[in-house]
């Protein structure tokens, strides 16, 4: 656990200041940067993992949750989703794996369409953490970490053992292969979430989706997850899109940051361009002020106070 | 970070299905486990199945020597090629294909079970709970009490089970409705759809009583009296599905991680779950159509296959097979020697007792134990 902590604590902060400190704010820079990281060359398919959502719409009957969102990650990038409950997060999220159908508009990965791809295809192109997941009783993490490999071998290349180096870099890289034979059950929340990753990791996309990743833990193992999926981008080469509630988080550690208000988004940017006053009232319904990190330069927010009028109930 | 593994504890019931030497394990030194678990472990992967095979065996021998005719030197004397002919005959016509017939069904019992578990993900479903079982009796029983099949035809009575099977299986999808995701609600709507079913059977047995003799060994569960032709119907049936549960073994042990991981994955959940309920009533109802309901087997197998093989369902499919076979040929070879045992004390001439009650009463006991240690442990 150590192990991990201190470096990620540190690069952390070194990517943080790589990115802010490298020029004038505004999205070309920070676009400019991470394609660099994208270029890292990794195995599996040549996919970069771009996506390019279109006019996404998506409701259900009497309820409208996405009213037409046009979405564009560029590979490398590292993409926070923010907004209230409701807003649409998740379910654009989910649109991007193609989990969803969207009602209408297309998602492209890759310049391909999204609907074309079949539910194993797609998994080989894109991966994605939910928020949380059913215990699995009696199943131990290589056990778990190794489902990720179904759509890479298919239903009868599971029964078949070896070729395990991917799962092993997976456990690696989120520093879980220690407990390799323990069951999943016996693991503290923080350690199951790194387990999932890892199983996430184990399908060897180059787009990795995270659904509130930090959810449920402490603000050690908050960290901890968050400076793993920092690290894994690096090295890598992964594009990330994650739907994160902590704005701290968000201003933190990503290029840029996509505010969804009602089904629409409200705001696409760097971090020192979104976070403001305006966006913490008209996003996330409250008064407060913004600084910035003494050290990192990165916006902090300071909420003061819920204002009357939620802005994301949906009418 | 470890100390985290006393407070999780706080299982359901039924997920404390690790074997106990392997949580002993768990708790003991932190630091050892990754040294000393992997040389246990391939010991044990090895020496299980070996052990159970060995069990196997013993208990196909115990069910050929349990009769009264022919003790176990004729049995030996009939099986080496020697033997009066009426020895012959009850060896080789009447107590092998019994055995065969128990060992076979035990197996698409077991398997039917820990499929149906894996695909709802629910530890209380098992085929006599969620309509499946009940169903299959409700066909088979129809089919022959109404004259539509009966031994002369037995493809019939497998066909009318299956149907029957499906017909329950789908009432309670209905019922279930919008609870199916919770294991209480659909165990209960499950024995209320099992209920209806029974109801039903009691029903037609009252319309043609003129079948009830060969009809009442289905609701209880009998191996009594089973010939090579029902061994015949049963071996292709069993094999053809028992290959297909196999190797339905990886989407079904991600199905057990749930929906949405499942479906991250790569796997299509909805078909991989009907592919999977469709093999769990085809190996019930081909039990069903040949021993009958034969209580508990399908429910409690998979939880002894789950804690003695681990989640891995490509070792945890076969062990399911294994253990139906010994329990329900155990339970047979028991019920054999208990009904001789029975009427030597009660000086009766013939007593049967069916392997099915004994399988039920057995079963009962080992499901209160489990319950009772899942709420002390919680």
């Amino acid at each position: 656990m150590r192990r991990i902590t201190e470096p990620l604590g540190t690069r952390a902060v070194e990517a943080g200041n790589g990115v802010r400190g490298s020029g004038p704010d505004g999205p070309t820079a920070d676009h400019a940067i991470s394609g660099t990281t994208g270029d890292v060359p990794s195995e599996g398919t040549g996919a970069a993992g771009t996506i390019r959502a279109e006019g996404l719409r998506f409701g259900y009957p009497g309820r409208e949750v996405l009213a037409g969102v046009d979405l564009s990650v560029d590979a490398g990038e590292l993409v926070a989703l923010v907004g209230l409950n409701g807003c649409g997060k998740s379910t654009l999220l989910r649109l991007c794996a193609g989990l969803l159908r969207p009602g209408e508009g297309r998602v492209l990965l890759d310049g391909d369409d999204l609907s074309r791809l079949s539910r194993r295809a797609a998994a080989r192109r894109v991966a994605i953490l939910h928020q949380a997941a059913p215990a699995v009783p009696g199943m131990s993490v290589r056990q778990l970490v190794r489902q990720g490999r179904y759509a890479v071998r298919g239903p009868l290349g599971m029964l078949r053992d070896g070729d395990d180096s991917v799962c092993a870099r997976a456990m690696a890289d989120v520093g879980v292969a220690d407990w390799a034979d323990r069951p999943v059950d016996a693991l503290s929340g923080g350690e199951r979430q790194r387990v999932r990753l890892a199983m996430a990791l184990a399908q060897d996309t180059r787009l990795l989706l995270l659904d509130e990743p930090t959810t449920y833990l402490d603000l050690r193992h908050q960290l901890e997850v968050m400076g793993t999926v920092v690290r894994l981008r690096e090295e890598r080469g992964l594009t990330v899109v994650m739907v994160l509630h902590d704005l701290g988080h968000a201003a933190r550690f990503a290029d840029r940051i996509v505010a969804l208000r009602r089904g629409r988004i409200a705001a696409d940017g760097p971090p020192e361009a979104v976070v403001t006053p305006q966006l913490l009232a008209e996003v996330l319904g409250v008064a407060g002020r913004v600084g910035r990190d003494p050290e990192g330069g990165w916006p902090v927010c300071y909420p003061d106070h819920p204002l009357d009028v939620e802005p994301a109930i949906a009418e | 970070m470890r100390e985290a593994q006393g407070t999780r504890e706080n299982k359901e019931p039924w997920e404390n299905k690790r074997p106990r030497a392997e949580k002993g394990l768990d708790r003991g030194a932190a630091a050892p486990v990754t040294v000393s678990r992997p040389a246990a472990r391939r010991w044990v992967r090895v020496a299980l199945p070996v052990a159970l095979l060995a069990a196997l065996v013993g208990v196909a021998v115990a069910g050929l020597v349990a009769g009264r005719t022919v003790g176990v030197g004729g049995v030996v004397d009939v099986l080496r090629g020697g033997g009066d002919p009426l020895a012959r005959h009850v060896v080789l016509q009447l107590r092998l294909p019994r055995t065969l017939v128990a060992l076979t069904a035990g197996a698409c019992l077991g398997l039917a079970g820990l499929v149906l578990q894996s695909a709802l993900r629910n530890p209380l479903a098992g085929p006599e709970v969620t309509g499946v079982t009940p169903g299959a009796v409700l066909g088979a029983v129809a089919a022959t009490g109404l004259g539509l099949a009966g031994w002369e035809s037995p493809v019939a009575v497998v066909v009318a089970a299956c149907a029957g099977g499906v017909t329950g299986a789908g009432l309670l999808w209905l019922l279930a409705g919008k609870d199916r995701g919770d294991p209480a609600q659909t165990a209960v709507h499950g024995v209320l759809v099992s209920a209806v079913l029974s109801g039903l059977t009691a029903m037609v047995l009252l319309v043609a009583p003129g079948e009830l003799g060969s009809v009442v060994q289905w609701l209880v569960g009998s191996t009594e009296g089973r010939v090579w032709g029902h061994w015949e119907l049963l071996w292709p049936w069993a094999a053809v599905w028992a290959v297909t549960a196999c190797a339905l073994a990886a989407p079904l042990t991600l199905l057990r991680c749930g929906d949405e991981q499942a479906a991250a994955a790569g796997l299509h959940t909805g078909r991989a779950r009907l592919g999977a309920l469709a093999c769990a009533v085809a190996l019930t109802a081909g039990a069903v159509s040949v021993v009958g309901a034969l209580g508990f087997v399908g429910l409690l197998v998979p939880h002894l296959a789950l804690a003695l093989f681990g989640a891995d369902l490509r070792r945890a499919l076969p062990g399911a097979a294994l253990l139906g076979a010994l329990v329900v040929g155990g339970a047979d070879a028991g019920a054999q020697w208990l009904s001789r045992v029975l009427a030597d004390a009660l000086e009766m001439d013939r007593l049967s007792i069916p392997a099915g009650a004994l399988t039920t009463c057995v079963g009962a006991v080992l499901l209160l134990i489990v319950a009772r240690r899942g709420t002390e442990e919680s």
